[in-house]
């Protein structure tokens, strides 16, 4: 028995050693495997910061401490990256397309409060993009509201009272990045594990595996343990970037290193399967490509899921990566995005990882080579 | 496996293999011997692969038995892969590794006890001379280079039984020799090898039985010169001075089995052994002059024509 044991532990070692090693051989997968999640990861970042703020140029045309509380009432509102140009500056700004909106405070912007006389703030939109022009929309009302708030304290009757759930405010970046982990693991586990799957079925090599007298299990085990491998190096690139770069770091690290692992595991073996089934390399990394992108957008990349339509929750739910996404922000942020309790969520993720394991080692059981 | 000595080595009864409608397989039983060198010939789609694949557990049949040295491939699969070495047509090696890392994963799935690996490893490289290129990638070696290579991991766990799909395909003159001096070797040692082929020359220079496969359906079985016999005594090839006119009559002699003129070169193959031989020098001697003549057994190459109604490369 415990020869078998040692039997089987041997081959597990062996198969992963052999897959690292023509893994390192083969550059362009290895440069494919490293750098696709940390691309995706920094693709994504900068398609964030892009939509974040709206480029406005403000011309300030009463620099008084009224006009000077509405510019910082706008920098505060979380909407607008602001410039302050002269008229004709911010015109020529507004031609080219450098900004999406100019803002014009009046000369009379503080004498005509002072006087209790409306003032018109002149807000000029290029609504080329609605997604932008309805940021300015909302946001530059928003501005007004809350300057008459800091202002005229003892004129505004009306105010909030905001308790928060959490004891500090997350950004949209973090929040993200989060979700962009789990698509850069997902990526990259996948590409690494469906690869060195389907090179064994296009190079004939399988015929070796499956002549041996090893079991199926530890030759699958095997392969994913050097998916793994290969994958930790992406990891270690990808969350070097996120803790560096974008300055996201960790509540927990714990739990980041396991449930990083935890969820690599799942991607190798979800790729060793597709590799498995497809048997050769470019229709799987199409096919990684494909599964993953709409996996991010239907799983709460972008915020829980609980906020969005019963159908998509149930969509989602079915899925590991929504439960990868979930404990990944428990990780990083210490956020609950669901009822199940952290452990609920990894003990729903261990039951993804061994039953995907099992069907792998009966989908090679079953398979038989052509002819 | 049971104690007792094993005569048999591969024992296929009744197997039929479809994939969906197609029949690869057609009710094919034979045996091998332990000891001796079997070839299974047939044209390209005959079904040899499929029959290899059966016998070495990659597929299963769709009915019938197919037992490998007394285990049954259904239920006692890992037995028969711990006693067989295998090489396949494409050799199934690692490229991208040295030819020592490809004989040393092959140890390590087979089991290889960790201080014996080593010097097996050596040993087989030696074999097949690949000691000087053992830590060169296999993808800068001949195809010769790697059909020895992939010998030597087939050999590397000690198997009983090595069976080799087309071991000599895209190997140059010289290294086919020496692959042939080692598949001997094999059969001194007491292994059993069981060889798919589509050079007869192999064939005639390794396998101490042949069986011919046709559409999935064994047509011939028997050692070489048996199936030579069947296919009848001999083949007459006469060199005239001009060509030979009377080919009806030839044909209508009783014995005669086939009359084939290409030129000047005539050749006439009958049933009846070397007694005809005379008459048919007499009848063309009478319209001709012969100016060379040869009388020899038929080769497997027309005994396979005259089987399966194809030539082997077909």
């Amino acid at each position: 028995m415990i020869r078998e044991i040692v039997y089987q532990l041997r081959v597990i070692w062996a198969c992963a050693r052999k897959d690292f090693r023509v893994a390192l051989t083969d550059r362009l997968f290895t440069i494919l495997g490293l750098f696709v999640p940390a691309n995706v990861l920094i693709l994504m970042s900068l398609f964030v910061l892009a939509g974040g703020k709206a480029p406005t140029a403000v011309v300030m045309q009463d620099r008084g401490p009224y006009a000077q509380a509405f510019y910082q009432a706008m920098s505060q509102a979380h909407s607008f990256s602001l410039q302050i140009t002269s008229a004709a500056e911010a015109e020529r700004l507004m031609s080219a397309g450098q900004v999406v909106a100019v803002v014009t405070i009046p000369p009379d912007f503080d004498t005509s409060l002072q006087q209790a006389r409306p003032v018109q703030v002149g807000v000029e939109i290029n609504n080329l993009n609605t997604d932008f022009t309805n940021d300015i929309r909302r946001a530059i009302p928003l501005s007004i509201t809350s300057f008459y708030t800091n202002a005229f304290p003892y004129l505004v009757s009306v105010t909030t009272r905001e308790t928060d759930l959490y004891p500090h405010d997350t950004d949209y970046i973090p929040y993200l990045a989060v979700s962009i982990l789990v698509i850069a693991l997902m990526m990259g586990g996948m590409l690494q594990a469906s690869t060195a799957s389907a090179r064994e079925w296009e190079n004939g090599t399988i015929k070796e595996l499956l002549l041996s007298p090893a079991s199926r299990l530890a030759i699958m085990l095997g392969k994913m343990l050097g998916a793994l491998l290969v994958g930790l190096g992406s990891t270690v690139i990808v969350l070097t970037v996120l803790t560096l770069l974008l300055r996201v770091v960790p509540d927990h690290w714990l739990e980041v290193f396991g449930f990083t692992l935890l969820s690599l595991l799942i991607f190798n073996t979800l790729g060793t399967l597709l590799g498995t089934l497809v048997k050769q390399r470019m229709p799987v990394i199409a096919l990684t490509m494909g599964i993953s992108l709409p996996l991010f957008f239907v799983s709460g990349a972008f915020g829980p899921i609980s906020f969005t339509t019963p159908l998509l929750q149930g969509i989602a739910k079915i899925f590991p990566v929504y439960y990868q996404i979930v404990v990944l922000q428990h990780a990083f942020h210490s956020f609950s995005l669901n009822t199940y309790g952290l452990a609920g969520n990894v003990l729903i993720l261990a039951g993804y990882a061994a039953g995907l394991i099992l069907l792998v080692t009966l989908v090679l059981q079953r398979n038989t080579v052509s002819h | 496996m049971s104690s007792q000595i094993v005569t048999t080595a591969i024992e296929i009864e009744h197997v039929v293999k479809r994939f969906g409608t197609f029949t690869a397989i057609d009710d094919l039983s034979l045996s091998v011997e332990t000891g001796e060198i079997f070839g299974l010939l047939g044209p390209n789609g005959s079904g040899k692969t499929t029959t290899v694949n059966m016998v070495s557990g990659l597929s299963s049949p769709t009915r019938g038995e197919v037992r490998v040295m007394g285990y049954d491939l259904r239920t006692q699969t890992r037995q028969v892969r711990q006693i067989l070495g295998t090489v396949h047509q494409e050799t199934a090696l690692y490229d991208e590794l040295s030819a020592w890392r490809n004989l040393d994963f092959h140890a390590d799935l087979f089991g290889l006890p960790g201080q014996q690996k080593k010097a097996r490893i050596e040993k087989m490289l030696d074999l097949v001379q690949l000691s000087d290129r053992k830590d060169s990638r296999v993808s800068t070696f001949s195809g010769g280079m790697k059909r020895r290579l992939a010998l030597a991991r087939a050999l590397l766990h000690d198997p009983q039984l090595i069976y080799l799909d087309e071991p000599t395909l895209g190997v140059d003159v010289q290294s086919r020799r020496a692959l042939w001096d080692y598949i001997l070797d094999l059969q001194k040692q007491g292994k059993t090898v069981f060889i798919t082929t589509n050079y007869l020359e192999e064939a005639e220079a390794l396998c101490s039985r042949i069986a011919i496969l046709d559409h999935g359906r064994l047509v011939s079985l028997g050692p070489l010169t048996e199936l030579k016999q069947k296919f009848g005594g001999s083949v007459v090839e006469i060199e005239t001075g001009r060509p030979f006119q009377d080919l009806g009559g030839m044909r209508t002699m009783t014995g005669v089995k086939l009359v084939e003129q290409d030129g000047l070169l005539l050749k006439v193959t009958s049933q009846a052994g070397y007694q005809i031989v005379p008459q048919i020098i007499n009848i063309v001697a009478q319209c001709c002059e012969i100016r060379n003549l040869t009388v020899r057994e038929p080769n497997l190459d027309e005994v396979f024509l005259h089987l399966t109604g194809t030539a082997l490369r077909d």
